[in-house]
């Protein structure tokens, strides 16, 4: 039997290393599959959770549901706006898209 | 324009490569898993998920460290695919599956084509400062506090609990019923907004004349 910690450790390091390639990247399409892998390990923590804790009510297996459904949702309009983007300004750069920036 | 993606001619140097760098991370793994399973130190189980987990962390470190965007794309879904896996090890097999669907399916398709449309083909090098550092930082940061508290926190020894298929279906259609249809609405919208955005923006005057 796997402890419920292996799987928490799995899903901290995977979160964290999620974390690096949003802050590091350059490119919004590799900051998008940065998002994405967080995401993955958020839903792995809901499910760890729902299966070792919460047998009887398992909310968390719906909210992991949701976290899928969110994401496909977030990385569809994502990729159209950084479509847009690339339209505009011919980059996919995060750096080049400052108009905002005060 | 299309130099640097992989097209039909260099699939098989691209296909050798992955499977090389995969095996040489993943064999030693995996000769040691089977060691310690042998000498009974660990079960068939556990041998299984620290595969799921290598294949995972590797393909996650290859997703954010790697500088061509399609490897990346594609280390992702090794990490994806990993993370079925681990849901069919917490025994919630539709997750697992609807992972392979949505994921595997769906978002891998949208983001290659993000990739190809904006013709990217490396993450672009950054000239005034780099955030790496800092980046790498808050991330073992972040690593070091969630494992310390996963791992000091007492969580008692209850296994993993089968959820029957049914129990589930009528939990998310009976006491979720609203938010599914939020959720519903919200992918609408999303992908209304997308398509909306994509669109192919003519300038506002030819727009007025085609009308």
């Amino acid at each position: 039997m796997i402890p419920i910690q292996s799987f928490l450790v799995l899903s901290a390091l995977l979160f964290a290393i999620g974390f690096y390639g949003v802050l590091a990247r350059r490119s919004a399409i590799l900051i998008l599959i940065s998002v994405e892998l967080m995401l993955a390990a958020v839903a792995i923590n809901f499910i760890a959770f729902a299966t070792y804790r919460d047998p009887k009510a398992f909310s968390g297996l719906v909210f992991a549901l949701f976290v899928i459904a969110v994401a496909a949702a977030e990385v569809g309009l994502a990729l159209g706006i950084v479509l847009r983007l690339f339209r505009e300004r011919r980059t996919a750069n995060v750096d080049e898209a400052n108009s905002l920036k005060w | 324009m299309f130099a640097r993606l992989p097209l039909p001619s260099q699939f098989d140097r691209i296909i050798m490569t992955g499977a090389l760098v995969a095996g040489l991370v993943m064999g030693p793994i995996l000769i040691a898993l089977i060691a310690l399973y042998m000498a009974a130190r660990i079960s068939g189980a556990e041998v299984i998920f620290y595969l799921a987990a290598t294949v995972i962390l590797g393909g996650a470190l290859g997703a954010v460290l790697l500088s061509n965007l399609v490897h990346a794309a594609l280390s992702l879904i090794a990490t994806l695919m990993g993370v079925a896996a681990i849901y069919l090890m917490l025994l919630s097999e539709f997750l697992a599956l609807v992972q392979i669907l949505v994921y595997g399916g769906g978002v891998i398709i949208l983001v290659i084509f993000g990739l190809m449309l904006t013709n990217a083909q490396d993450d672009p090098v950054v000239t005034d400062g780099s955030q790496k550092p800092f980046a790498f930082g808050v991330g073992a940061l972040i690593a070091g506090l969630f494992v310390t508290a996963a791992i000091l926190a007492e969580w008692g020894d209850a296994g993993a609990t089968l959820i029957p298929f049914p129990l589930f279906g009528k939990r998310l259609f009976g006491d979720f019923g609203l938010p599914i249809i939020i959720v519903a609405f919200l992918l609408d919208i999303a992908f209304t907004g997308a398509l909306v955005n994509a669109r192919r923006a003519e300038s506002a005057g030819a727009e007025e004349g085609a009308r």
